[in-house]
């Protein structure tokens, strides 16, 4: 285990500036965007949803290979990671479940459908919330970080599962396809890719930041346990 | 193989002793469903037939939980566990006899109640009973597979209760899914349908080799 | 630190930089150890000094933080060190609702002994329990099931024994027999004994080491011959221990 500081350091200004630039430029092609004939204004929430949904995936998936690395490698930072990936996909997940039901308000003209893949997405949602709330409720450092390294490979084996069933009711699904090429209308795929790209930025930089948190944390509570350990009689 | 007999045979005869699990499990198993039936508006009772097969699933799926969280708190008194993982043998063995004894008793509550919901319900199984029986024991695996594994964590947390329900219940949607699904078919048809049978055995195959796998984390200090 | 091992012999038990640390607090700090092979050596400390800590690392309950440990010179293999190990611990490991022979029986099966029913059976001879062998032993006396326990640690005829405190709760004449077990054994089983009574360490050890708050300190080999030269080297090293944590 290395006492060195964290190489995240550097990343955090890289990150917050591409960040910064994609956003702005994200803004701009939004606002310029076509307006869908049929979905009208509501239909810019595709700039939004999908790029939201990429994070929440990328963090679940981080997660789970965090852990893996950690369990393979027993170093503390891959658990740094897989908590960090963990915090920030929920976040994107909560954007990409609140940004749904808008859309689906103003679109089926209804917030919510049982539809088999809103559905497994509600509960890789949970099983996320769940990896949060067992770290907070295990004490002792590396057995919160065996135990949660191995619900979160869990988490990641259950994804294709459940696209599986989701094949399986195929037919039933009314949530749109994932885009293809030509599946975007004219004048909708440069706000669509910056979308993207904006997200991956932003998950990015949130993730650096909450690997660094969880580092000094780990850090300040080894000092305070070394002094602690001189101070005590 | 010797130690997942050994613990097999230990928890089987611990459970014999008191069958305190085993009551509590099929008492709470045909509550749930005696519960879910009256929330069901009244005069639908052709409906309410044709949901037998889910509302079984559920209430299989209760029990389970309730019965897992036993599971591990029995190891714990005089701390058996240590001397467990003790044991010379690869920990996944003991993890697949910890496993084996849950599905066990898990079989047996489903077998029960499954009697007593075919009497309340007016529902002849006894023609598919061979296939629900291999249904029952597919499910059971995997709600057994990763529920022991987490329940070997859960009890090691400072909300043992809380916590096994909400690690397990969301992982456990392809078990479910297609075992509710081959069970309504089952049951409509005399037929078993294919997919969904698939998607149990492949569901039951990785949550083994996860469960087997990652034991040896869990019982670590 | 060697206790009483021969230049040249592989120790038994060898431990370098063994560290453990529970999330910041640190349990262990960098120990080095040797237990030549047929020698008990006497780990002792006042409570919560890390001595249960080390002999769960030892037997591979626990995880090391840092650090190398190796038993005959082997190392990484885990199973096969659990075979060679016997592990008396702080509670009984036994089943409350299995009798005694059942709990042995159990021991024996998992620690793959050849007749685990004939072996339950002369255990319970041993530690004279053949009249409460049936009974569950969740209705038994804290000195009754001390005794169980000690029969399962034994159940392999390991070929190191890790003790804590197993006298507790024992009457005078299973104690005795105990540490006359323990004597006859010496030469031939490696032991590690963690106990707070100074007369029996200094009687069945021969090496001593005190724990303070995860520190270690050998104790000179001289202290072990009585219970009072042991008792006068004992408390100046918990003195030592202390003060330098201080500083």
């Amino acid at each position: 285990m290395s006492m060195a500081p964290p190489p995240q350091s550097r990343w955090h200004t890289a990150t917050a500036v591409v960040l910064a630039v994609s956003a702005v430029a994200w803004i701009w092609l939004v606002w310029n965007a076509p307006v869908d004939s049929r979905q009208g204004e509501i239909g810019k929430i595709l700039f939004v949803h999908p790029p939201a949904a990429l994070g929440a995936y990328l963090g679940f998936i981080l997660t789970g290979v965090g852990g893996a690395l950690y369990l393979w490698r027993d170093d503390e930072r891959f658990d740094h990671l897989a908590a960090a990936a963990a915090e920030v996909g929920v976040l994107f997940a909560v954007v990409m479940l609140l940004s749904g039901p808008i859309w689906a308000k103003g679109t089926w003209g209804k917030w919510w459908s049982w539809d088999l893949r809103l559905t497994l997405t509600l509960l890789l949602f949970f099983v996320y919330v769940a990896y949060l709330l067992l770290r907070s409720f295990t004490e002792g450092s590396d057995r919160v970080a065996r135990f949660a390294a191995i619900y979160g490979i869990a988490g990641v084996a259950v994804i294709p599962l459940n696209y599986f069933a989701i094949d399986l009711a195929a037919g039933r699904s009314i949530h749109p396809e994932n885009l293809g090429g030509d599946s975007l209308g004219a004048g909708m795929g440069w706000p669509f890719a910056m979308g993207l790209v904006t997200a991956t930025a932003a998950f990015a930089f949130l993730l650096v930041r909450r690997i660094e948190l969880g580092w000094l944390r780990s850090e300040r509570a080894r000092r305070e346990a070394l002094a602690g350990a001189r101070g005590a009689s | 193989m010797n130690v997942l007999l050994a613990v097999l045979r230990k928890d089987l005869l611990i459970e014999w002793r008191s069958r305190d699990r085993l009551v509590a499990m099929l008492v709470f198993a045909v509550l749930v469903v005696v519960v879910l039936y009256f929330a069901a508006p009244p005069g639908q009772e052709e409906t309410a037939r044709a949901h037998v097969p889910g509302l079984l699933w559920v209430a299989w799926v209760f029990a389970t939980v309730l019965g897992l969280g036993r599971s591990f708190a029995l190891e714990l008194e005089n701390d058996a566990l240590s001397a467990l993982a003790l044991a010379p043998a690869d920990r996944g063995w003991i993890f697949l006899g910890k496993a084996l004894a849950n599905v066990i008793l898990v079989t047996t509550v489903q077998a029960l109640s499954a009697v007593a919901f075919a009497l309340a319900f007016g529902l002849d199984l006894w023609p598919v009973a061979g296939r629900l029986a291999c249904l029952a024991v597919l499910g059971a695996i995997g709600l057994c597979s990763l529920g022991t594994l987490f329940s070997a964590m859960a009890i090691r947390t400072s909300n043992r209760e809380v916590m096994l329900p909400l690690l397990m219940l969301p992982l456990m949607v392809p078990v479910l899914l297609g075992a509710v699904r081959c069970t309504q078919q089952l049951v409509a048809t005399g037929e078993l349908p294919w997919s969904p049978l698939q998607l149990l055995l492949v569901t039951d195959g990785v949550f083994l080799i996860i469960s087997f796998l990652g034991f040896e984390y869990v019982l670590d200090e | 630190m060697n206790a009483a091992a021969e230049p040249g012999a592989t120790p038994a038990i060898e431990a370098r930089g063994l560290t453990r640390r529970f999330g910041p607090v640190v349990a262990l700090r960098p120990l080095d150890l040797a237990v030549a092979s047929g020698t008990t050596l006497a780990v002792l400390g006042p409570n919560g000094a890390g001595k249960s800590t080390l002999l769960r690392l030892l037997s591979g309950l626990a995880r090391p933080s840092g650090g190398t440990l190796h038993f005959d010179g082997v190392g990484a293999d885990r199973v096969g060190r659990r075979q060679r190990i016997g592990l008396i611990g702080h509670a009984t490991f036994l089943y409350p609702a299995l009798t005694a022979r059942e709990n042995l029986a159990l021991a024996a099966r998992l620690w793959k002994v050849a007749d685990p029913e004939e072996r339950a059976s002369q255990l319970l001879d041993e530690q004279d329990l053949q009249a409460a062998a049936d009974r569950p032993v969740g209705g038994f006396s804290r000195g009754m099931a001390q005794r169980v326990a000690i029969a399962r640690a034994l159940v392999h005829d390991p070929e190191i024994l890790l003790l804590d405190e197993p006298f507790t709760g024992l009457d005078p004449t299973a104690a005795d027999r105990l540490a006359g077990r323990l004597a006859a054994a010496r030469g031939r089983r490696t032991s590690l004994l963690v106990s707070h009574d100074l007369a029996r360490a200094a009687s069945l050890a021969d090496a001593a080491l005190v724990l303070v708050r995860g520190e270690a300190r050998a104790l000179p080999t001289g202290a072990l011959g009585s219970a009072e030269l042991l008792g006068e080297a004992y408390r100046e090293a918990v003195s030592a221990l202390g003060s330098e944590g201080r500083a």
